[in-house]
Formats: structure tokens, sequence, C-alpha cells
């Protein structure tokens, strides 16, 4: 691949995330490059990802799974569901074209969350950003992505009825730029911290750690959650601002 | 001696109960713990949590808008049936009543109610066992589609709302019970445990610009809404259309329901 060839292809697709492909080059994303940094510190830097198998949920153009890569996992299968099913969508393309600029060996797939089984497969880590954003049915997705996590589950989500001491998850639409050259409406939620306390409690992680977004705050929440089988010292990474709200039932 | 037992025979095959006494008749109804008050018989009416007063108001609130003459009903969530009932009366030309949570369930004993219920009135209705988070496609299609009071109860209401799409050919029926009412915000609350009436079955509580929203996601191109006949705003009724919805079906919607999918529709149901 020539680099006249790669410019070209940067040109020619649409990107969700802004990957720097070259010192030079980075692919004008929806998502800037500073604010994919610091979402990959605050959730990658507490994990020792040496060796581990990982999952990515939404990858979008696979920011994450680049960087877990990178952090030393041995095996990172990243996927999507919209931004790489829709008609018209070019952010899978778009993904084997960083893939192939950055020589990253990773598996991709389109994925539908809600589909997922134990039949899968299982990871050590499964990880989701802009989860509950995007998504119809969070409930089934989290479901889904509890059923082939070995140790831990990350998220990173929008949040929403952050006033209200109640579990409860609020309705957001946005249009994103995937599928037809229109963008596509998409409906997802921004929960609460008492409703992702709950429902991951409920799915059967003993230890739910939180913290607000690196760079957004509140608005945004990043969670850790660990399956009783997770290894204590898997946790030691975890220092503030990250704290424990494994909800009392759980203990 | 021949004749009255072949007769006997042929009344018991067609009207399997009908035979029993007024006696007999109560002594079963009183086995049981019904949650729709029905008149089985003139002064036999089964005693259940729901008043025979509050049920007369809301098969009116839901059934009474369009007509059902011809049309294929489900009611998922039957229980006793009381709707189910009502709708083949209303002249559904078929009418299917499912449920699973409350006719399996060891005290509630819904589905021997329900067939109580049903040899009594004598009613031409099909009776299937099943949950709703099984439903498909495979249940077939149906002109119209009861979903009343069984939302809430989901712990995944969004998966099952998506089920009873596509088994809705024109018109599907909502009941449920409300929160968040006065926010135009689309949300939802959940209840862990029994935090909900001290019911460990209630899980969430929509608004109508959620319910709005998940409607219109799912394919229905016209929702009206109306609060509940005696509760009010805490439950509401939502009739959400298909594209392929006859005319005849949405014309009967008065001024009790109010549609949802216009400008200001959703603000104009808060209390300031």
């Amino acid at each position: 691949m020539s680099e006249a060839e790669l410019r070209t292809a940067v040109a020619g697709h649409r990107w969700l995330q802004s990957l720097r492909l070259r010192p030079d080059l980075v692919t004008p994303g929806l998502k800037p490059e500073a604010q994919l940094k610091a979402e990959e510190a605050a959730l990658f830097d507490t994990l020792n990802l040496k060796g581990a198998h990982l999952l990515e949920i939404g990858a979008g153009n696979g920011a994450f799974s680049f960087a877990a890569l990178r952090r030393g996992a041995a095996r990172v299968l990243a996927t999507d569901h919209l931004a790489w099913t829709l008609p018209g969508s070019d952010a899978l393309s778009a993904t084997q074209w960083a893939a192939h600029a950055l020589g990253a060996g990773i598996e991709m797939s389109p994925l539908d969350p809600r589909e997922l089984t134990p039949r899968f497969g299982s990871f050590h880590v499964v990880m989701a950003t802009a989860c509950f954003d995007q998504l119809f049915n969070p409930i089934q997705a989290l479901r889904g992505m509890r059923s082939v996590t070995e140790r831990v589950l990350l998220i990173e989500t929008l949040q929403d009825g952050l006033a209200d001491a109640r579990p409860l998850m609020m309705g957001h639409g946005q249009v994103l730029p995937i599928g037809g050259p229109e963008g596509s409406w998409v409906f997802g939620w921004g929960p609460n911290l008492p409703l992702m306390t709950q429902l991951l409690t409920d799915l059967g992680f003993s230890r739910v750690l939180y913290r607000h977004h690196p760079t957004l705050g509140a608005a945004r929440g990043l969670y850790a959650a660990f399956l009783p089988e997770a290894p204590d010292g898997l946790l030691e990474g975890f220092h503030t601002p990250w704290i424990n709200v494994t909800s009392p039932q759980a203990a | 001696m021949a004749k009255p037992a072949a007769l006997w025979y042929l009344r018991a095959m067609t009207l399997p109960d009908a035979r029993i006494s007024d006696a007999e008749l109560l002594t079963r109804m009183q086995s049981f713990h019904w949650w729709h008050s029905i008149a089985l018989r003139p002064g036999l009416t089964t005693l259940g949590g729901k008043s025979m007063e509050i049920l007369a108001q809301e098969e009116d609130a839901f059934l009474a808008p369009f007509d059902l003459t011809g049309r294929s009903v489900v009611d998922v969530g039957a229980w006793n049936g009381a709707f189910s009932f009502a709708a083949k009366r209303r002249g559904a030309a078929r009418v299917l009543a499912t449920d699973s949570y409350t006719w399996n369930h060891p005290v509630w004993r819904g589905r021997e109610a329900f067939e109580l219920a049903r040899a009594e009135l004598g009613l031409d209705i099909e009776a299937k066992m099943i949950d709703p988070p099984d439903i498909t496609e495979k249940l077939g299609l149906f002109d119209v589609v009861l979903f009343l009071g069984v939302f809430y109860h989901l712990y995944d209401p969004l998966d099952v709302l998506a089920r009873m799409r596509r088994i809705t050919r024109q018109l599907l029926l909502v009941e449920t019970h409300q929160d968040l009412t006065n926010d135009a915000r689309p949300g939802m609350v959940f209840y862990p445990s029994d935090i909900l009436n001290q019911d460990a079955t209630n899980w969430w509580g929509p608004n109508p610009a959620l319910m709005l929203s998940l409607l219109l996601q799912l394919g229905f191109t016209r929702v009206f809404y109306r609060d509940h006949p005696t509760l009010g705003r805490a439950r509401g009724v939502y009739a959400a259309f298909t594209p392929e919805v006859e005319d005849s079906l949405v014309r009967g919607f008065d001024s009790n329901w109010l549609d949802l999918d216009v400008p200001g529709a959703i603000e104009g149901l808060l209390t300031p």
C-alpha cells in the first residue's frame, strides 16, 4: 500500500474515530484523538492486558482494539453492529484500512451483541464504549456480553437521570454518520449509576467499579464489572477516581 | 332409556360443564383465586381482585373505539380471560388467549380458572400457554394485539414489545403502569426487588414520551394515547397502528384519545 493509496482511502471514508495512522496522518473522525486517548487510558491503564483475550463491542473504527493489541492482548476481536451492517455503511471497510495501515493483527466481525451466547466463546475482557447510547435494547445486549465474559466487562456509556436516586434510563436519539449518505437516526439510552449497578449485579457481576468520564465528567460513565471468578489481583490497578459501587444485595 | 342417555351424552360433549348445578359451579369458582370478576351465570360472578365495574370501564376504554367484527385478536397476558371474552362478544372472528406466569402460578392457577370460565361461557376461544419473551412470528399475525398490564411486569420489556410488533397486523393496544409522567423526555424507571407496590414482578415504569419513541422505532406509524379510565395518568393506554391499518380501525378513537405524534402532544400531558 502506497502513501497515496492510504491517503485516498482515508479521504474516501467517513470516520467515526480519529486514528493516528502515520505521524502526520489522522483520520478525520467524529470522536477526537485526545478524547480517545483519554478514554483508552481511563479504561486500560487499570488492567494488565498482556496475553488477554479481548472482545470489543461497538468498535467503530477499532481505536480501542488497536490500543488493546499495543498493550499486549494476545487476541483481539473487534465487532460492531449498526456501523458495520447498515446499508451504505463504510465503517468496517475504514477499519480494515486502518488495521492494514497500522499493521494491527486484530480480528473483525460484524456482530449484534444481543445475539451473543456462550457458544460464541469466552473472553477475559469484554468491552463496549458508547454502549447504551446506540442500543435499542441494552438489557439484552448486556446479557449477551455477560454470557461471553470470563473475568471483567468494561463499559463506557452516556449517562442521564443523574439527579434521580432511583435506577432509571432516559431515551436518546442521535444522527450518526453511518448507513446512507445522510447518516442514520439511532435510538439509545442514557442510564444512571443506580441502574447500571443494578443491571450488572443482576447479571452476576459481584464487584462493580465506577468512575466519571476522564474529559466529559458525569455526562458519561465508565464501569468495570467483575465476575466472582476474577482474581482479586485484577482490581489492583483501580485507584481513585474509581469507586466501588457494588450494590449491598450483591455482597 | 337409550334415547335420554344419548341425548345426555351429546349435550355433555357440546356443553361440557353446562349441566353442573349452580352450587357445584360456585364450589368450583371458589376453588380459585380470581383476578377478573366475570359473570358466569345470573347471580354467579367470580370474585376477582378487579371488580366488574372497573373491568367494564376498562373494556369500554380499550375495546369500544373500534369495530372488532371479523377481526383476529390475540390477548397476551389473558389471565382469567375477561378481555378475550369481551373481544369475542364484540364480534371478533378469532380470539387467542395466551398467558404463562398467571396460568402456571401455583396460587393463581390462572389456566384452570380461565378454562372454567371459557367452558361456562361457551365462547369459541383458543388458548395457548406461552411466555411473552417466547412469542415469535410463529404465533401468527393478528389484526389486533392486546398487551394489557404486561409491559411493566417484564425485566426486558423492550424485547417483548418488539415481539408484539412482529405479530401485529393492524393495531397494538398497550396498557401499562407509568412513571416520570411529568417529564417530556423519554425515560423509564427500574424497580428492584418489590419496591413498586410490594410486588416483585413489577420491573419498569415508562413515560408517554418513551412509549411513543419505542412504538415509532418499532415501525408503528401512528400512536394514540389515553389515561387509564379509573386510575388516570398512573397508567396509560396506547393504540399503535401499523402502516397497513384499515381506516375503519382508526376512525372510532374519540376525544378521549390524543394523537401523540404531533408537535406539542407530549408537552400537553405535563402538569405545570
